[in-house]
């Protein structure tokens, strides 16, 4: 069982590495897609089911899907490797990080107090954490929206300003003018 | 009652300042009279704070944890100092209407100056050492922003920055002592303090001592911080009678009587400070006398009665501080802004050019002879009593008789330039043609009702003591009422000396075609005092450090992702390694 | 080993390759990776201390949160990513930077 475990973790951290390694975003985004399954096969055999299998759908799929559409709009350019901070500094710094948090959290995992639940999966995600779920509905509507408001704004037709051009003249004339004023207020 | 009283002092200024932001440029007249209506409401309430005086904190506001509660303590000293800052504030507004009339960015002086004395008056009323700081540099701030008002005028901004820099490194000492306070006390409070200063180890009391003391020093322009003041005189000439004359500079003779209580037996402490205030004195008297700009004069001359106002809590007596504080507050508001109404109407603040103005300005000739006559120290204005008080408490310091002579001599070079001031500007005949208009009406109400003052204030010696006594229960005042104080002044020999210094002077200056062989042997010394004797060069040596350094750490600063989220990493570790450690 | 340790350890890995790889790309969109791979790490601290400790159901809810949360941050972070590639032609992080010198 044991053995099991370790090598799905070191499968696990082998393809979020070679998330970076990648030299291409979309073969960036299979390795991800690759860790959320490895991912979601080891909170199956801890016991966690029901999160294993959404976090195989949203991430796996929903995520991977978000990738490679905004990767073909955004076109895959080739970006030098040569990173702004040296390599060595990064590592030392991701390092030191990780070993002070290790020393922190694995001697209290392992006494963690252990007590029995009574409440099955559904009953404890609607019911007792029903305002966790109210505020997610709410962050998804926000989301929507911003959403909407990024991509939305992004077409601005060169063709349609011909066919209002009729209105437009008096729209842009006062756009132009408090944009000449405010020139000599400032002055 | 008082708690609604403290909160509209301080916040009626303020939110003055945001109504004034609310109606824009566009209409200045509006700007004007609220600028004027929430002023004097602000200096309204302030004496009405005076029935409710107590030794007790009237707000406490708990904040939690590291920042102890923000408190407001109307005692006697607070009440006073926020009095005279919202007093002499509304009267600078008032003066202001005609002074700034037609500026176009009106909005934001009025802001700004309202915002400093809402700020004073926050900082004269807290009782936590904490939001003193806080106020402390508010009012740091103002100053600057106002200094450097025509932000077009190199000269403006380097006095800004200049004033900036000074004051806020002062002000690092003003922190590191409450910071020590409240590692040693567990408590901000001033009340608490002053109790219990006796179980601070000594010589960590002594370094909040010497860190007091500089922080009061470099806000009050003393030795060796006094170089900014008159860099700083760029500003528009109400703020320099209300920032630079009779608040801001208040705010460290302020710090040093509140806390003299508990700093008086550290060793050496009394002297440094008598020592401070004596070079002030002597320094700035010497460079006033050969100063050529009218509102350097002036400004000298406020760091001269600002080192008097030091001496004498070096010297012991709180109260002679606090009396010539208030004389001062208004006889220097008085010749500030007689000195603006002369430099609106001829343009020039160069004395040298100036002469003759008597007789076409005959209101503010009057006024200015008045606010002279004050600063000079002759009798029935009150810079005479308020200053005699002074130099009889330093002849009772023990064994301060250098001190005592110093101060004489600063006497006399005050009389000497006050009069050289006043007839270069007023006197004698025309150097240049100059067109001049007498005071205009607002400028005519400010400038009498400090003339007023000048001549009435020193009826409330009395009152004062009664005032200060009943509500600080850590001071030692010893009982004066107003005809003690005439009794005693008049029948001391020391001040017929002090008035016959103050007539020698004077008569140097007469007589100084007569004088002409010793003031050329002088000249070296007068060569050294246009040179501010060498501390000029100090001062500017750290405001160019301290620009270089700025300049250096601007290179962290690089807007890149990856360096930004370095800086988080490693912030990230510096908690991780700090909550390890607590482990 | 428990696989509890072993899962322990697959979080610290996770959430130092993340933090390696936001201090080390210069693309927009693989920041976004990096941020996956992070909440990742997350994810599987919150299952593991559920197990642990009994309380598993408990563990998923919160599990469930964080990932329509994640979801969310990445979408916005992906149309932000769009939109910069739009209006300034680059993703390249060194690039966006209008900071004067």
């Amino acid at each position: 069982m044991a053995v099991l475990f370790i090598v799905l973790t070191i499968v696990m951290l082998a393809c979020a590495f070679m998330a970076f390694r990648a030299k291409q975003l979309i073969v960036s985004a299979l390795w991800l897609a690759g860790c959320s399954a490895i991912l979601s096969l080891i909170m199956y055999l801890l016991g966690a089911f029901a999160v294993a299998v959404i976090e195989l759908s949203v991430g796996a799929g929903l995520v991977t899907v978000l990738f490679v559409f905004a990767i073909s709009i955004a076109g895959d350019e080739t970006i030098e490797i040569k990173s702004i901070i040296p390599r060595p500094i990064a590592l030392i710094i991701a390092l030191v990080s990780i070993v002070l948090l290790g020393f922190m959290t694995i001697s209290s995992l392992v006494s963690l107090p252990v007590t029995t639940e009574t409440a099955s999966f559904s009953d404890m995600l609607w019911q007792q954490r029903g305002l966790d779920m109210l505020v997610q509905s709410g962050l998804l509507f926000a989301a929507v929206l911003g959403m909407l408001g990024l991509l939305g704004e992004a077409k601005v037709p060169v063709k349609e300003k011909k066919t209002v051009s009729a209105k437009e003249p008096q729209a842009t004339q006062s756009a132009v003018k408090p944009v000449a004023a405010t020139p000599e207020v400032k002055a | 009652m008082i708690q609604a009283l403290i909160l509209l002092t301080i916040g009626l200024p303020w939110l003055g300042g945001l109504a004034i932001w609310i109606t824009t440029n566009k209409h200045p007249r509006a700007q004007h009279t609220l600028a004027v209506v929430f002023a004097v409401a602000a200096g309204l309430a302030a004496l009405l704070m005076l029935p409710y005086t107590s030794a007790t904190p009237a707000i406490v506001i708990p904040l939690g944890g590291i920042f102890g509660a923000l408190t407001f303590t109307p005692d006697g000293m607070s009440v006073f100092l926020s009095i005279i800052a919202t007093v002499v504030g509304s009267l600078a507004v008032i003066f202001s209407v005609n002074y700034m009339h037609g500026d176009k960015q009106l909005g934001r002086y009025y802001e700004l100056v309202l915002l400093f004395i809402g700020a004073m008056a926050g900082l004269a009323l807290t009782g936590s050492l904490l939001f003193l700081f806080v106020f402390w540099e508010i009012t740091a701030f103002c100053s600057f922003a106002l200094i450097a008002f025509n932000n077009d005028d190199p000269k403006a901004v380097a006095g800004g920055i200049k004033a900036l820099i000074i004051t806020s490194l002062g002000g690092m000492g003003l922190l590191i002592g409450a910071l020590i306070i409240y590692a040693n006390l567990g408590s901000y409070q001033i009340a608490d303090f002053l109790a219990r200063a006796h179980e601070m180890p000594a010589d960590v009391l002594a370094l909040v001592a010497f860190g007091f003391l500089i922080a009061a020093a470099a806000k009050s322009a003393q030795f060796p911080f006094q170089t900014w003041l008159p860099d700083a005189m760029e500003a528009p000439t109400p703020v320099s009678a209300l920032i630079h004359a009779a608040t801001m500079v208040n705010a460290g003779v302020y710090l040093l009587a509140r806390f003299f209580p508990a700093f008086k037996d550290v060793p050496g402490w009394t002297t440094a400070v008598m020592a401070v205030g004596l070079l002030s004195v002597l320094l700035a008297g010497i460079m006033a006398v050969v100063a050529t700009d009218l509102k350097r004069a002036l400004a000298y001359s406020t760091v001269s009665q600002l080192g008097l106002m030091v001496y004498a809590i070096g010297a012991g007596s709180v109260y002679a501080s606090q009396f010539h504080l208030l004389s001062h507050a208004v006889f220097k508001a008085l010749l500030f802004l007689g000195a603006g109404t002369v430099i609106h109407a001829v343009g020039t603040r160069d004395m040298r050019q100036m002469g003759g103005l008597g007789s076409r300005m005959p209101f503010t000739r009057t006024v200015f002879v008045i606010g002279a006559l004050a600063l000079a120290g002759i009798p029935i204005f009150n810079g005479f009593w308020s200053k005699e008080l002074i130099l009889e408490a330093g002849l009772e310091a023990e064994g301060a008789l250098w001190a005592y002579i110093a101060a004489i001599i600063g006497a006399a070079l005050t009389a000497m330039y006050t009069l050289r001031m006043v007839y270069l500007v007023f006197f004698g005949a025309p150097r240049s043609q100059l067109h001049a208009h007498d005071a205009q009406p607002a400028m005519k109400v400010s400038l009498g009702i400090l003339a007023f003052g000048v001549c009435t204030t020193w009826l409330l010696a009395g009152p004062l003591y009664q005032l200060l006594t009943s509500t600080l229960p850590f001071h030692q005042f010893r009982e004066v009422t107003t005809l003690d104080m005439i009794s005693t002044v008049l029948t001391d020999l020391a001040t017929y000396l002090a008035l016959l210094v103050v007539f020698v002077g004077g008569l140097c200056w007469w007589k100084r075609d007569a004088l002409s062989s010793i003031t050329k042997r002088l000249q070296g010394l007068a060569r050294m005092a246009t040179n501010s004797f060498g501390f000029e060069a100090i001062n500017r040596g750290i405001v160019r450090v301290t620009q270089n350094t700025a300049e250096t750490l601007r290179l962290t600063q690089t807007g890149l992702l990856s360096w930004n989220v370095a800086g988080i990493a490693i912030g990230l570790i510096v908690v991780l390694v700090i909550l390890a450690w607590g482990k | 080993m428990t696989p509890l340790q072993i899962a322990l350890i697959g979080v610290l890995g996770l959430i130092g390759i993340g933090l390696y790889g936001l201090l080390i790309t210069r693309n927009l969109i693989k920041v976004v990776v990096a941020l996956q791979v992070l909440v990742k790490g997350a994810l599987l601290a919150l299952v593991a201390a559920g197990t642990a400790s009994g309380k598993i159901n408990l563990g998923q809810s919160l599990a469930v949160m964080v990932i329509v949360v994640d979801t969310v941050v990445a979408v916005i972070g992906l149309a932000l990513a769009l939109q910069v590639k739009r209006r300034m032609g680059t993703l390249d992080v060194k690039e966006l930077s209008t900071l004067q010198k």
